[in-house]
Parts: structure tokens; C-alpha cells; sequence
């Protein structure tokens, strides 16, 4: 007889066993971009997940020969202006909202809510071709103001749900405290739902980050592009040379990643504290 | 009642200060009147014209019918179908058993177990789709290799074969986004009322019981959402079939996305791009509404630009 | 310090009257408490007063100027919420200043009397602290002085103890009492609790459905309940009603005879009509305990017995009625004892039929 604290004990260490092998496969698809880029070119084409020995040699060419820095820029402005702007308009949108009630406001944002239901692809032809009569192909702001127009809808239900939540009373105690709408809005309803702030912030600094259709579309000039675009052009480059290939997808895929390790107990946190709710 | 009586007191006051308060507003609705609302007003005009912008001629449905006649808008649809069956469940079924588990069953690996199983959403999916590519490749790619040693033998890649290719597609995605599922699940489960799990434990509900009588329904408002957000993410699907497959072979595994873009932007038909995008539109507002009007599904989390 | 004149204010959510024509003066340097059940619009009338809900009709004036639609600084408010509305984010010091420091108060200015407040109300070791990291007194605490740092013109409370545990809600009623004294603000204190009324108003207003029932100094309304439902609104435990009619009237006396079998007859200074329905009310505290056998007792079986120590409720039910009676000498009675009780006719309540007080006997009982 096993006593029920033993029981408990070994179901855990199944539990955990099982989610490490899932894993493990789940982590394939990384863990062999990794492995072939740093192949030697012999090991390249060879058809197992590991092979031995490692060389970083492909990761050296590839950040002499390719000008990531500037392509990583251009990534990096773009999301943090979207982002800046997603968040800013949103949370004023979402106070209008749900603290000062303005006539009208809720059907504005169920107008707004339906952009959630639209989908990029149909979306991508007429952005196309009002950015050209603009004259904003090739340039940040064709890509950041319809990234913003696409991420506000969503920031806004999360951060509108947030303000709801809060107490009340605490609006009142600062118009009581002489607060006009502006001072309310920045010292008391941006700083009470900081959590929801992170959890936009950083879900549309992925989202921003990884847009495909659009960048594609809008950024055709090398020297604009962005990181989430270069690599098919990489892939006619290093056809020949898959670790050139596969240290610099790699290195690509890399910023992100790292981002996200560090933020993702902020990330968490928002989300458990109700950012999504069903 | 209260919010609004509050601000009520300020509009009878001054007209003016009232009108300030929709500067609040005012830059949300710009962006979505210029970037949203204004394109699509524009795409649905222009669906009815025949030929280039400058010297577009009037032209009814004309586009619709060219487009419903195209044999490969009914395999977009057919794939459209099979992505959205497919995809939708498997990714609750494996995101919601990783949630249960990582999450009542794991204490301190918990927040590594999350992360982990989250970094192919937050890996850029053009990266993710060449190495897909090498992963399925004939004679260098890992999985043919490994599968022959189950038994498995592929002939051909299998994105490279008109009747698989749409699968090979399905699992790529099905793989990127059930880290999202997982973490949608986890919310949910880490916010289910703790009484009503203790008061189920005391009816004598344990281990799968509880997980099936209590725990699944109780999760439904993920599930409703997941269900809404991916129909949308389906009709959205761009990405990884344009980097894997561009749409073929033979445009065997052709979704809209790439339909639009190669009517749109490779043959430079912008009508019949027109027209196929307002067929999105409507297909993702109905399929939207009908679902809102039958599950009471709020559409709210995360849903934005999700392949 | 001001005078609040509330002038025939209205107020309507929607369809809803929540507020019919209600008119009030609050005197300068005044501590009037609004009480009455929840629901009776005294929260209401308190964010009226503080300009956080408009008016539908009417006039609020704070020193006779008219500031029905002035903003709650303007008035000269502070306000200190029921769940204390703490800013979470700010610290103890931050939370007391920030009304100054949105008035752009020079920043020295308001370390001054953040610092003065924080003393006063024993906070000055917590000023650095975030408000989760205090107890619920302590909250409390700083919800006042966030109220105080202001100097307002009206100092409001809206059921400021009702969040506190009951030894905690003595302190700080003795505290908010000692305020009173200090700060010398005309102030509005909205409570549902009669103890926290009793204790600490100058005037008590009792409010019922949206209207005033009764305006008085705490005594009046315990001696002199102008109805019904201020008879059985203050005091601890009720007053009890008896039904019954009005037998006979002679001169300025009246016999009524009270349905569970006893009658009483009283001094009135307005005679009813033989006849008519009355109810006879009693505070527990003032129905006599006697023997057996004493010429106007009456006999009834105790149903329970709550034994607090300092008091006994000695609990009755005859027929339709049931009694209470609270009896503070120490006697003691078991469930089901027979027990001979009086009613002094002098501590006796006369109620016509419509609820209003008829009857004016206990007057003589007050002290003079």
C-alpha cells in the first residue's frame, strides 16, 4: 500500500516527466535552427537534429556580411512607435469610456470592436493602395498608423475592462481632489491599471514585431525592411549555404524571443489579473 | 449611472468644456475612420469596377461572379474549411491539457513550463516557416528521416505534394499558436474560483471528474473566445502558407491571403483582389456575428493579427 | 466653515425619483448626521452636497452663493469615501497632498501640512507606506487627513466606520469626535448605524425613502420620535408597537385599550377621537419589570432570554404582538418564566393611524 502523500508524489513526477518529453518535442523546430547554424558546411544537408562538431563560424559571416543592425532598427522603430501610439490613444479612448461616460462613446467603441472581427488579408488592398495615394510607401509611418489603427481595438476592450474594475469611488476622491478629466486620466486611471498597460504593451510589441502581410506589402526598398521580411530574401541568398541560412534566421528570430523571456512574469501577471477574460 | 451623472454635472456647465472631454476620443476614432472604416468603404466600391484605378469602368458584380467562378476560390474555401476544423480544436484540446497540468500540477517549473511552450508565438513566423521548410524538405529534412523510423515513408516533401500540403501547413500552425491556447486556458484556470473547486472536492470530485464536470464548463468563456478569435486568425492566414507553399503546388494549398495578394499585387487585378476581400469581410463578420448571437461570446482577448 | 442650505433639491435617475423636494440648512460649524436605512437616498444627498451627482432640480448654496453646478473644489468639499478610496499607487504622504498639489500648492506648503495632518492623526511613522501595507484604522486614518489637509468649507463622511471591525469602529468614533472639536468644520456625516448618529451629531437627520422623517438633536429624536418610523429607526433594541384603539376621552385624559388585553390611560395634549386605531410604542428600556400581583401589572411568558451581562432582553410574544424588554437590574429570567411587567404611561408613545405622533406624555420624562 502506497500511502496518499507517495501517491501524490510519484503522479508529480510523471506530470512533470511527460510535459518535458512534450516539450522536447515542441522545442524541435528551435533547437534544430539552431543546430544547423552552427554546421560546418560538410554537416549542412545531413538529416539528423544534432550534429557534432559545433562551429559558430556561419554566425561570424553572417553579421559581417549582412547589415542586421539597420534591419533591426527599422523593426525596432516601428514597434515602439506603434506601440507608444496604441497604448496612448487606447487608454484615452477606454477613459472616455468607462469613466467619463461620454454620450455616444459606446457606440464608438462597438464600432471600433468590430475591427476585431476583420481580418488582416481583406484589409491589405485598400491600405495598399491608400498608403500610395499618401505617399507613405517605404516609410515608417505607412507602416505605424495602420498598425496602431489594427491594435486599438483590442488594447482598448482590455484596458476599458480594467478602468471598469476599478473602484468607483477612487474617480470621485480626485474630482473631490480638484482633478480636471486630463489629471484624472494620468494621475489616477493610467496608474491604476498598470498591469493591463504591460500586458498591452507587450502583447503589441509582438504582435508589431512579427507583422508579415503588411510589412511585405508596404516595404519594398531593402534598406527599410524589416526583421520579420528578410529572411525569404536570405533563403534565395544562402540557398546553397543552409548554417549561413540558419544562423542568421537564428538571430532574427532572437530579439523576441529574449524580450519576451524577460517580460513574460509582467506579461503573465496582466494576463491572470483579468486582461482576458472570456 | 454614477460615472455618467458625474460628468453630466460638468456638460450642463459648460457646453465647451464638455466637448473637450471628446478630445479623449477623438484619436482613436481618426485612426479607425482613415486606416479601417475608409478602406473598406473604398475596397467595396472598387469590388465593382473592372480594370486598373486610373481607368477603372463600372462594372456591377462582374468581379463576384469571375471570382465565384475560379475554380480555386472553391479550394481557398475548402481550405479555409479544413484549416479552421482542424486547427481550431486540436489547439484547445493539447493548449488546454498543457494549461490543466502545467497549472494544477506544477509548482516550481510552472513559469518555465509557460514560457517555453509559448516562444513559437513569439518567434517571427517567417522564421518559423523556413524552418518548417528544412524540417519537411526531401532527403536533408529531419522528418522524413525520423518518421521512416516509425514506419512512416514519404515519398515526396510533403508540402511539396497537392494533396498533403494543406496538412503540412495545418500542423506548422497548429504548432506556433497552441502556446497561445495554453496561456488563454491558463488565465482561466488560475482564475476559477477557489470555493468552487473546494466545494467540488468536498462532493467528491477529483482528478478527471473534477477536470471534466467542473473545470471544462467552467472554462467556457476561454473556449467561446478561442473559438471566435480563431475564425478570425483563420481568414486571416497569410504568412506561413505564402513562405512554405506560396499557395501550391498547383494552388492546391491556396488560402485567402494568398489569393488576394497574388490577385492584388502579382496580377495586378484589383477589382477581382476587391471584390475576394469584401467575400472575407463579410464571411469573417458573419461567421463572427452568428457565433456572439449563438454563444454570447464576447469578443474580446488577443485576437488581432493571429494567423 | 459655512452654511449649507439645501433648497427644495429633486433628483431623478432616469425615471427613478430617488430624491423628492427635500430642503435642509446645515448651520455653520454644525455636525449633522444623515441616518436612515440603506436605500433612504442619505448617500445620495451626500454626493449631492459634495456636487459629485447633479441636481434635477433645486439649489445647493454653501454660504448663501448658489453652487448647484460648481465643481466639488469650488464648493469647498472634502470628502472621505466609505471604502476610504485610497489612491493605491501613492504612498501615505503622497495620498494626503495630492488635492493640494493638484491645487499647485508650493511644495513645501504641502509637506508642511501633510506632515501636520500626518501628526495629528498619528501617521507620521507610516508616510513613506503604500495603503495595502496599512490596517483598516490606519486607512481610515489617512482618508482623513486627506480631507483635512484641505481646509474645506464642508468636511463630508459617507459611513466612514461602517468598513471597520466593531472594536476598531469604537476608536475611531471617539477619534472622529475629537475631530469634531478640533477642526471646527460645518460637517455632514452620512452613517446607517443609530449608535455612530446618537454619539457624535449636533442634529441628526433621519432620512426615509428620499425624504426627512425628522430633523433633530440626538435626545429629541429618542424622547420626541415625530412618527413611527423614527421611533422605531432610533434606539437599541426598537421601540415596541402596540395596536390597539382609544376607548374613552376624558378632558386631556385618554384610555386606550391595547389588543393583547391591557389598557392604559394617559395625558394627551390633543385628545383623538374615541374609537380610532392607535399604536402604543415603548422602548424596551422603559417597560418596568414588577410583581406579580401589583395593581397595573400585567403577566406574560417569556419566549428568550438574551443574557449580555450589563442588560437582559427579556423576549414576549402575546397573540399578534411581541415585546422586548430590557431590563439593566441584574434580575434574572429563564425561557418560559412568567414574568409581571408595567407600562408607565408617561414613557408611553402615542402613534394615529397614519404613523404621526399624537401624543406628547413622554415629554414630562425628558430632562428638563
Amino acid at each position: 500500500m502506497m500511502t496518499p502523500l507517495a501517491r501524490n508524489r510519484i503522479r508529480g513526477m510523471v506530470i512533470h516527466a511527460v510535459l518535458f518529453i512534450v516539450l522536447g518535442f515542441w522545442m524541435v523546430p528551435q533547437i534544430y535552427m539552431l543546430s544547423i547554424g552552427l554546421r560546418t558546411p560538410a554537416q549542412a544537408f545531413d538529416a539528423e537534429l544534432f550534429t557534432w562538431p559545433v562551429t559558430f563560424d556561419n554566425f561570424v559571416t553572417v553579421i559581417r556580411d549582412n547589415p542586421l543592425g539597420a534591419i533591426f532598427l527599422n523593426s525596432l522603430i516601428i514597434t515602439v512607435a506603434t506601440v507608444v501610439i496604441v497604448v496612448a490613444v487606447s487608454s484615452l479612448f477606454a477613459f472616455a469610456c468607462a469613466i467619463l461616460r461620454l454620450k455616444g462613446s459606446i457606440f464608438l467603441y462597438t464600432t471600433l470592436l468590430t475591427t476585431l472581427m476583420v481580418p488582416l488579408a481583406s484589409m491589405v488592398l485598400p491600405l495598399a493602395i491608400l498608403l500610395q495615394n499618401f505617399g507613405w510607401v517605404n516609410t515608417y509611418i505607412g507602416l505605424i498608423l495602420p498598425y496602431a489603427a489594427l491594435g486599438v481595438p483590442f488594447a482598448m476592450v482590455i484596458l476599458k475592462s480594467f478602468m471598469e474594475d476599478a473602484p468607483h469611488e477612487l474617480f470621485e476622491a480626485a474630482r473631490v481632489d480638484g482633478c480636471n478629466a486630463w489629471q484624472t486620466y494620468w494621475h489616477v486611471a493610467l496608474p491604476l491599471v498598470r498591469p493591463a498597460l504591460v500586458f498591452v504593451t507587450i502583447w503589441q510589441f509582438i504582435v508589431t514585431w512579427n507583422e508579415f502581410f503588411l510589412a511585405l506589402i508596404v516595404l519594398t526598398k531593402s534598406e527599410m525592411k524589416t526583421l520579420t521580411i528578410v529572411p525569404m530574401q536570405y533563403s534565395g541568398l544562402y540557398m546553397a549555404n543552409p548554417g549561413a541560412l540558419f544562423a542568421i534566421l537564428t538571430l532574427i528570430a532572437l530579439p523576441l524571443i529574449l524580450l519576451y523571456v524577460l517580460v513574460q512574469r509582467a506579461f503573465v501577471r496582466g494576463l491572470l489579473a483579468g486582461a482576458v477574460k472570456g | 449611472m454614477r460615472a455618467g451623472s458625474a460628468v453630466a454635472a460638468v456638460k450642463r456647465r459648460s457646453a465647451s468644456r464638455a466637448s473637450k472631454l471628446y478630445l479623449f476620443a477623438l484619436p482613436a476614432t481618426l485612426l479607425f475612420v482613415v486606416f479601417i472604416a475608409y478602406p473598406i468603404l473604398w475596397v467595396a466600391g472598387q469590388s465593382l469596377y473592372v480594370g486598373t484605378t486610373g481607368g477603372a469602368v463600372f462594372a456591377g458584380l462582374a468581379n463576384y461572379i469571375t471570382v465565384l467562378g475560379d475554380p480555386t476560390f472553391w479550394t481557398v474555401v475548402r481550405n479555409m474549411f479544413l484549416w479552421g476544423v482542424i486547427t481550431i480544436p486540436v489547439q484547445m484540446l493539447i493548449g488546454g491539457l498543457l494549461a490543466y497540468f502545467i497549472e494544477r500540477h506544477t509548482h516550481a517549473l510552472r513559469g518555465f513550463f509557460r514560457t517555453m511552450f509559448f516562444l513559437p508565438v513569439v518567434t517571427s513566423v517567417s522564421v518559423i516557416s523556413l524552418v518548417w521548410v528544412q524540417i519537411y524538405a526531401p532527403y536533408y529534412g529531419i522528418a522524413q528521416e525520423y518518421l521512416k523510423d516509425v514506419g512512416i515513408v514519404m515519398v515526396t516533401s510533403p508540402i511539396g505534394d497537392p494533396k498533403t500540403a494543406i496538412y503540412a501547413l495545418i500542423i506548422v500552425n497548429i504548432w506556433q499558436w497552441t502556446g497561445f491556447s495554453m496561456l488563454m486556458y491558463i488565465a482561466g484556470i488560475a482564475n476559477l474560483p477557489g470555493e468552487v473547486l473546494d466545494a467540488a472536492r468536498i462532493d467528491g470530485a477529483k482528478g478527471w471528474r473534477l477536470a471534466v464536470h467542473v473545470i471544462v464548463p467552467m472554462l467556457a468563456p476561454a473556449t467561446k473566445s478561442l473559438l471566435l478569435l480563431g475564425v478570425i486568425g483563420t481568414l486571416q492566414t497569410f504568412p506561413i502558407v505564402h513562405l512554405m507553399t506560396g499557395g501550391g503546388p498547383n494552388r492546391a494549398s491556396e488560402v485567402f491571403g494568398t489569393f488576394i495578394f497574388k490577385q492584388s499585387f502579382v496580377l495586378g487585378d484589383t477589382g477581382s483582389g476587391a471584390a475576394l476581400s469584401v467575400i472575407v469581410l463579410v464571411i469573417a463578420l458573419a461567421l463572427s456575428l452568428i457565433q456572439i448571437a449563438a454563444l454570447g461570446a464576447r469578443l474580446s482577448p488577443a485576437g488581432r493579427q493571429r494567423p | 466653515m459655512a452654511t449649507l442650505s439645501i433648497d427644495k433639491v429633486t433628483k431623478a435617475f432616469g425615471n427613478t425619483t430617488v430624491i423628492p423636494e427635500l430642503s435642509l440648512t446645515i448651520e455653520d460649524g454644525e455636525f449633522c448626521v444623515l441616518v436612515g436605512p440603506s436605500g433612504c437616498g442619505k448617500s445620495t444627498l451626500l454626493r449631492i452636497i459634495a456636487g459629485l451627482e447633479p441636481i434635477s432640480s433645486g439649489r445647493i448654496l454653501v454660504d448663501g452663493v448658489d453652487m448647484s453646478d460648481a465643481e466639488p473644489p469650488e464648493r469647498g468639499v472634502a470628502m472621505v469615501f466609505q471604502s476610504y478610496a485610497l489612491y493605491p499607487h501613492m504612498d501615505v504622504g503622497r495620498n494626503i497632498g495630492f488635492g493640494l498639489k493638484i491645487a499647485r500648492t508650493p511644495a513645501a506648503e504641502i509637506l508642511e501640512r501633510v506632515s501636520r495632518a500626518a501628526e495629528k492623526l498619528r501617521l507620521g511613522s507610516y508616510l513613506k507606506r503604500k495603503p495595502r501595507e496599512l490596517s483598516g484604522g490606519q486607512r481610515q486614518r489617512v482618508a482623513i487627513g486627506r480631507a483635512m489637509t484641505r481646509k474645506p468649507k464642508l468636511f463630508l463622511l459617507d459611513e466612514p466606520l461602517s468598513n471597520l471591525d466593531a472594536a476598531l469602529r469604537v476608536g475611531m468614533r471617539v477619534e472622529i469626535a475629537r475631530l469634531k472639536a478640533e477642526l471646527a468644520s460645518t460637517m455632514v456625516y452620512v452613517t446607517h448605524d443609530q449608535v455612530e448618529a446618537m454619539t457624535l451629531a449636533d442634529r441628526i437627520v433621519v432620512m426615509n425613502s428620499g425624504r426627512i422623517e425628522q430633523v433633530g438633536t440626538p435626545l429629541e429624536l429618542y424622547h420626541r420620535p415625530a412618527n413611527l418610523f423614527v421611533a422605531g429607526f432610533i434606539g437599541s433594541p426598537a421601540m415596541n408597537f402596540l395596536k390597539g384603539c382609544v376607548d374613552r376621552v376624558e378632558g386631556n385624559q385618554v384610555t386606550v385599550s391595547l389588543d393583547i388585553g391591557l389598557s392604559l390611560t394617559m395625558p394627551v395634549s390633543k385628545a383623538p377621537q374615541a374609537g380610532v386605531e392607535v399604536t402604543v410604542g415603548i422602548r424596551p428600556e422603559h417597560i418596568v419589570l414588577s410583581a406579580e400581583g401589583q395593581a397595573d401589572a400585567f403577566v406574560v411568558k417569556a419566549s428568550v432570554v438574551e443574557l449580555l451581562g450589563s442588560d437582559t432582553f427579556i423576549h414576549v410574544r402575546e397573540g399578534e404582538e411581541s415585546l422586548v424588554i430590557r431590563d439593566s437590574g441584574g434580575r434574572m429570567a429563564r425561557a418560559g418564566d412568567r414574568i409581571a411587567i408595567s407600562l408607565p404611561p408617561r414613557a408611553c408613545h402615542l402613534f394615529d393611524k397614519t404613523g404621526q405622533r399624537i401624543f406628547d406624555a413622554a415629554a414630562a420624562t425628558e430632562p428638563a
